[in-house]
């Protein structure tokens, strides 16, 4: 019988599962296997599994419960194993290299922070500070212009924009660094300039988020910071 | 064991499934991977890595940012831009040299009454929950995107007012 594999923990780990449902429309009650100091929790994987909001929304309920009681190394979703030896089998197989992890990980949590830039700011900030950006813009506005001014100014702009948000995003990063104990960048998306994870330890999460809440303040409303957390440590697992 | 506080009461800004999309891609693209393990069809969620943004060097990008400065009302800019980079290099590079260890400790002090003042991702904030993530994943992404900065706004002046005054 397949089954689908949420999370590894620590075999005394106190698995409060009560009340959750597992994955698929008709979803099989959470359960455990366990090889050695390990342990997996499964459920009997649905006839079909599509990634649909409801069944990710199980997984990472799974992972938030287990987060609350002990260390819990998160699986991606949607991964399926052939059957409960199979699953035993690979604990067996990777035991120090997931027990270690799960020290490692053990009360900390996974801290996701995007930001975007409101656009008009970042232009007005640009055209104020780069006297070729201004002339250009001006030139354009006028008609006193060259036919190619606007592709030159766009250049001109999209460098600025991509240098300063670099400059940003790492300036963000390294201001955070000193209160995690991991990072892990992301790839921007959409109007993000910046998509990293820091791990951080129970003792040092209240610096860790009054340091980001006033960094945010301090950039001002220009900038739109998402914090989420605390999550499981997805991207440190 | 120290115990990571999950709900309310804890500093979480949000953990809840309300806010799903913006951890969408921590629970599809990362986590641990048992590589002997099946994967599920993910037909239709790989949409989500399209968003990717690119800052690329093209026509369109230029046009674009050159017609958008064309469109700014410079007269009525809404404040002075030029101190956003000083201010974000003062603190930030103090911070990090631990200079200003008083403008952290400050912010530590006012951390019990602004982290209380963060509550979770409002209800309001959630998308309806629909079974198709990669069905309306577009959808949801306009509806946040655009939600999110005046929402976003409002917090942070809640939370400085509270700071300042």
């Amino acid at each position: 019988m397949a089954v689908y594999v949420y999370s590894i923990t620590f075999k005394d780990h106190p698995l409060r599962l009560d009340g959750l449902d597992g994955v698929g429309a008709a979803p099989s009650p959470l359960r455990t296997v366990t090889a050695g100091p390990l342990c997996a929790v499964v459920s009997d994987a649905p006839e079909e599994l599509r990634p649909k909001r409801r069944d990710i929304g199980a997984h990472q309920e799974v992972q938030q419960r287990l987060m609350s009681d002990g260390a819990v190394l998160p699986l991606r979703f949607g991964y399926i194993a052939p059957d409960d030896e199979s699953v035993r089998f690979a604990l067996k197989e990777r035991a120090d290299a997931y027990a270690d992890l799960l020290s490692r990980l053990d009360g900390c949590a996974e801290y996701h922070l995007k930001a975007s830039q409101d656009e008009e700011t970042m232009l007005r900030e640009i055209l104020s500070e780069s006297e070729a950006a201004r002339q250009l813009n001006d030139a354009i506005r006028d008609g006193t212009a060259d036919p190619d001014a606007a592709m030159r100014l766009g250049e001109l702009v999209a460098q600025e924009v991509q240098a300063r948000q670099e400059t940003l995003a790492s300036r963000v990063i390294e201001a955070l660094r000193p209160f995690a104990k991991d990072v892990e960048p992301g790839l921007p998306g959409g109007a993000d300039f910046l998509n990293v994870s820091f791990l951080v330890e129970a003792e040092q999460e209240e610096i860790f988020l009054a340091t980001e809440l006033s960094l945010a303040h301090q950039m001002g409303e220009g900038f739109d910071f998402r914090l989420n957390g605390p999550l499981p440590p997805y991207s440190f697992s | 064991m120290t115990v990571v506080p999950q709900t309310g009461g804890g500093p979480a800004r949000s953990g809840g499934s309300g806010n799903l999309y913006d951890v969408l891609e921590l629970i599809l693209d990362r986590g641990l991977v048992i590589d002997v393990f099946v994967r599920v069809s993910l037909v239709g969620i790989e949409i989500l890595k399209i968003d990717a943004r690119i800052v690329v060097a093209s026509v369109d990008t230029y046009l674009r940012f050159a017609e958008a400065c064309n469109r700014l009302d410079l007269e009525s800019g809404s404040k002075s831009p030029s101190k956003l980079t000083d201010l974000v290099g003062d603190s930030v590079e103090s911070g990090a040299h631990g200079k200003s260890k008083g403008a952290l400790s400050g912010a530590a002090d006012a951390v019990t009454e602004t982290i209380q003042g963060i509550t979770g991702r409002d209800s309001d904030d959630e998308a309806e929950d629909e079974d198709a993530v990669e069905e309306d994943e577009g959808q949801e992404e306009t509806v946040e995107r655009r939600r999110r900065p005046a929402r976003r706004s409002s917090r942070r002046e809640r939370t400085a007012s509270r700071e300042e005054e």
